[in-house]
């Protein structure tokens, strides 16, 4: 996703009356254009922050779902159908991406220019390097044995130590997003104050925290995996 | 304009509703042979007439090879998916089927959509006769676990049938919405939706707004290779190996023979619904018997495990919610398969309470598609359907895997969009590879579409193409490109991977010319019934009023020998003798209509001021 650079159409492509941004010409109705690059928050006409109450985002939806659901525009204009399927389609898509607070921080990285998908996402977290070291020991042990067909004590204990590893790292999942929390609330304070430098250092601090965050969840995952197995 | 319907178009039966806003109830259309059902079954004798329905599904017996039924299971489907139901089901599939298949029915060819089209043209028909005017469109439904080509497919149907598609439903949704409606619940349903041959699970919240209610769907599972046919198919396995273990007859050879026992085993299992054990007897093609009896202990060791099969959706589908099964507030039980009694069970067992059965299972779906029709065509809008689209969409990237655009139970219309660029100087195509499912590999998931996206030659990287992927109302697929650099709006070619292209429509829309005429001749027939009923009632209230009186013996005769040839030729199907004589009594009545309005004129004249005139 690209940065954004937002072209306002200023009058209604129906009557030519002045409309900036809304969903519906305030003059004749007529549900109006997208403008290119027009990002979530604005679109639900809320602030760039990161701390969004649950139920205004939920009614917000409800709302526009009301007025901008293809459903409503089964019998209109070609023109019409279009720009409901676009603007719906959005709608949706928004409160996809903002409901959920992990979501919400990529999807704010990736319209501040600061998300690469992939980029970095794969390398251990230098902390946490020794840990994984461990742990991939102790996963590769499991699998040989298993090819073995080993039981026993031997097999048990393995077997608790991964658990106990699995444990250690979800304790640090919850570690990681207090410290998203926190690098959020300073984002949020900083589109108040206006203090861009600062922005972008919450910014960078999430992405980094993001690329730990994925990192420990596909341990996680990879762990529960191979014990379910 | 004519009317719209709504139409749950089933494994093994198909309905027809509509909104019927004198009792603001939606109702299902009885055919003619006074059952709301119409088996989904198709037959083409051997003059090439098409049968439908109960005669179609009689003629099973008679001339299995020219009859087909459960073809929902083949539509969007290529030969390497439908391998399990061949073994099952005795579908003639055409040896030069491609990537679509083609079935055989006697000496002619059909895709899956056009026979499926015979099917909604009857129904069509069937409210055509009702309404005494013509249907040209159409809410349809489908399992919500119906993928892009499944869907696809279903559109095309409604298109050779000369219906434009509204919309496509998913059929537990449409349920949720008749039920909603009936009940006036609120809360987390959970949908069980067993039918002929699919099931499905939706996870949905009612919820009440200022200005209506909402039906939003929070997740949707299912398997589109499960259903109540799958139960009559292990009850035929089990009667077929007795038979041969003690008759020493190989039953597969008797096309008809299979159908009769198929018949009597599926009554057999209804029966078992509300009772201990029932007999089942027939006669073999070498003239012995084969006689045994069932109980329903026997018969639910054989639906237990397709019972088991739909519980690894229903417990995805709630993960997918973030929601426990006692969380729901009701559940509410829809196609013919939740009539038997384990089923209901196990789902009352998982739930933790009673499963709604109150309304008829059979037509639930086809009442909602004819809710969301109303929805959509009167504009009325105090409900809106918020549903989701059953399976992830993905691009397939480098070493085969796929890379996620749009997730399971995103709220449809959805989109996403993605920009591309060459790897090589001069490249001058892009392919993109789509495909729906939830696997990591390519290979794995269900290709949609491979297309190219052209580019004019430039170094690597400089070419920057937008790609929008777009999930409508209907859960079906649309791409559009844009070229970044120019700005320029392109729409792509989507080839779809199962489905038929416009061209092939095209073909069968005309080679379908000679259902269309039949269609055709049926509308004129309704229309020129209409015409003259109300050309007879305007002759008998001018006859009545001064101006009949007026007329001279002579005239009178006149126009009642023209009243009595057009009764009479309105009781037949000849559209053309009907218009003939609606002519002639407008000859016949030309004097009478004029004096008519002579003397309307005069009164209108007569009660005002010359001014006024």
């Amino acid at each position: 996703m690209n940065a954004i650079h937002t072209e306002t159409a200023s009058t209604c492509w129906s009557c030519g009356a002045p409309a900036a941004g809304e969903h519906f010409c305030p003059k004749c109705g007529t549900i109006q254009k997208l403008p290119r690059g027009t990002d979530h928050f604005r679109f639900l006409g809320l602030p760039r922050k990161l701390w969004i109450a649950m139920d205004d985002l939920e009614a917000r939806f409800h709302q526009l779902s009301w007025k901008l659901h293809p459903d409503n525009f089964v019998r209109a204009t070609v023109e019409e159908r279009d720009l409901s399927l676009e603007r719906g389609s959005q709608l949706n898509d928004a409160y996809r991406a903002l409901r959920d607070p992990v979501a919400r921080v990529e999807y704010l990285l990736a319209i501040e220019g600061m998300r690469k998908e992939g980029a970095t996402k794969q390398q251990a977290p230098p902390e946490l390097l020794e840990e994984v070291f461990e742990l991939n020991e102790s996963l590769d042990e499991l699998r040989s044995s298993r090819e073995g067909n080993q039981h026993g004590a031997e097999m048990t204990a393995l077997l608790r130590r991964l658990e106990e590893a699995a444990h250690g790292f979800e304790a640090r999942l919850k570690d990681v997003d207090e410290q998203l929390m926190a690098a959020a609330r300073q984002w949020d304070a900083t589109v108040d104050s206006g203090d861009a430098a600062t922005g972008r250092a919450a910014l960078a601090r999430m992405n980094e925290i993001l690329n730990r965050r994925s990192y420990i969840r596909n341990l996680v995952r990879g762990v529960n995996e191979e014990l379910s197995k | 304009m004519g009317r719209t319907v709504g139409i749950d178009l089933g494994t093994t039966n198909s309905l027809v509703a509509w909104w019927n806003p004198a009792t603001c109830q939606p109702e299902c259309i009885p055919g003619p042979y006074g059952s709301t059902l119409c088996p989904s079954v198709v037959s083409l004798d051997a003059d090439g007439t098409i049968a439908v329905g109960e005669p179609a599904r009689r003629r099973l017996l008679t001339q299995a090879e020219r009859t087909i039924y459960s073809v929902k299971r083949l539509m969007g489907r290529g030969i390497e998916d439908v391998q399990e139901e061949l073994k099952l089901f005795p579908f003639r599939i055409d040896p030069n089927s491609q990537q679509v298949i083609r079935v055989r029915l006697g000496e002619r060819v059909f895709t899956p959509p056009e026979i499926s089209a015979f099917i909604l043209r009857e129904l069509k028909g069937w409210a055509e006769k009702f309404f005494g005017e013509p249907v040209d469109r159409a809410v349809i439904t489908v399992p919500a676990y119906f993928n892009d080509a499944q869907r696809q497919a279903t559109r095309d149907a409604g298109r050779l049938a000369g219906l434009e598609v509204l919309r496509l439903v998913n059929e537990p949704t449409a349920a949720a919405l008749a039920y909603g409606l009936h009940k006036s619940q609120r809360g987390l349903v959970a949908v069980y939706d067993l039918g002929g041959g699919t099931f499905d699970i939706s996870v949905l919240k009612l919820i009440s707004t200022g200005e209506g209610d909402i039906y939003q769907v929070l997740s949707t599972n299912g398997d589109t290779h499960l259903g109540g046919d799958d139960i009559d198919n292990a009850m035929l396995a089990a009667a077929r190996d007795e038979i041969r273990a003690r008759n020493g007859v190989e039953l597969d050879a008797h096309a008809e023979a299979v159908q009769e026992l198929r018949k009597v085993l599926v009554a057999a299992k209804h029966a078992l619904s509300s009772e201990e054990k029932t007999a089942v007897r027939v006669a073999l093609p070498d003239g012995a018997a084969y006689g045994r009896e069932w109980t329903r202990a026997e018969l639910e060791a054989l639906l237990e495990p397709i019972v088991e099969r739909t519980m690894g959706p229903v417990k995805q589908a709630l993960a997918d919610a973030h929601q426990k099964p006692q969380a729901m507030e009701e559940v509410v039980m829809v196609g013919g398969a939740t009539r038997t009694p384990l089923v209901r069970r196990r789902v009352e067992e998982y739930f933790g309470r009673v499963p709604h059965t109150e309304l008829n299972p059979d037509e639930v779906v086809a009442l909602g598609a004819a809710v969301q029709a109303d929805i959509l065509e009167s504009g009325v809008r105090n409900m809106l359907l918020l549903d989701v689209t059953p399976l992830s969409l993905g691009m397939e990237t480098m070493g085969g895997v796929v890379a996620q655009i749009i997730p399971r139970n995103s709220t449809i219309p959805a989109s996403a969009q993605d920009a591309f660029t060459t790897g090589v100087d001069n490249q001058t195509g892009i392919i993109i590879h789509v495909v729906q499912g939830e696997r990591e590999l390519a290979s794995d998931c269900r290709s949609l579409a491979r297309f190219t996206l052209r580019v004019p030659p430039m170094p690597a990287g400089a070419a920057r193409i937008e790609v929008k992927f777009l999930i409508d109302a209907s859960g079906i697929l649309q791409v559009q490109a844009r070229d970044l650099r120019t700005g320029e709006l392109r729409s792509v070619e989507v080839q779809p991977s199962y489905g038929l292209n416009d061209t092939e429509i095209e073909r069968m829309l005309e080679e379908s010319i000679e259902f269309a005429e039949q269609d055709f001749a049926t509308r004129q027939v309704i229309e020129a019934r209409n015409e003259a009923e109300s050309i007879l009632a305007a002759t008998e209230k001018g006859l009545a009023g001064e101006a009949g009186r007026s007329l001279e013996t002579a005239e009178r005769a006149e126009i009642a020998a023209a009243e009595a040839a057009l009764r009479e030729a309105m009781g037949g199907e000849d559209y053309k003798l009907i218009r003939a004589r609606i002519d002639a009594l407008n000859h016949a009545t030309a004097n009478l209509a004029e004096s008519m309005m002579n003397q309307v004129l005069h009164a209108t004249v007569e009660g005002k001021k010359l001014s006024e005139v």
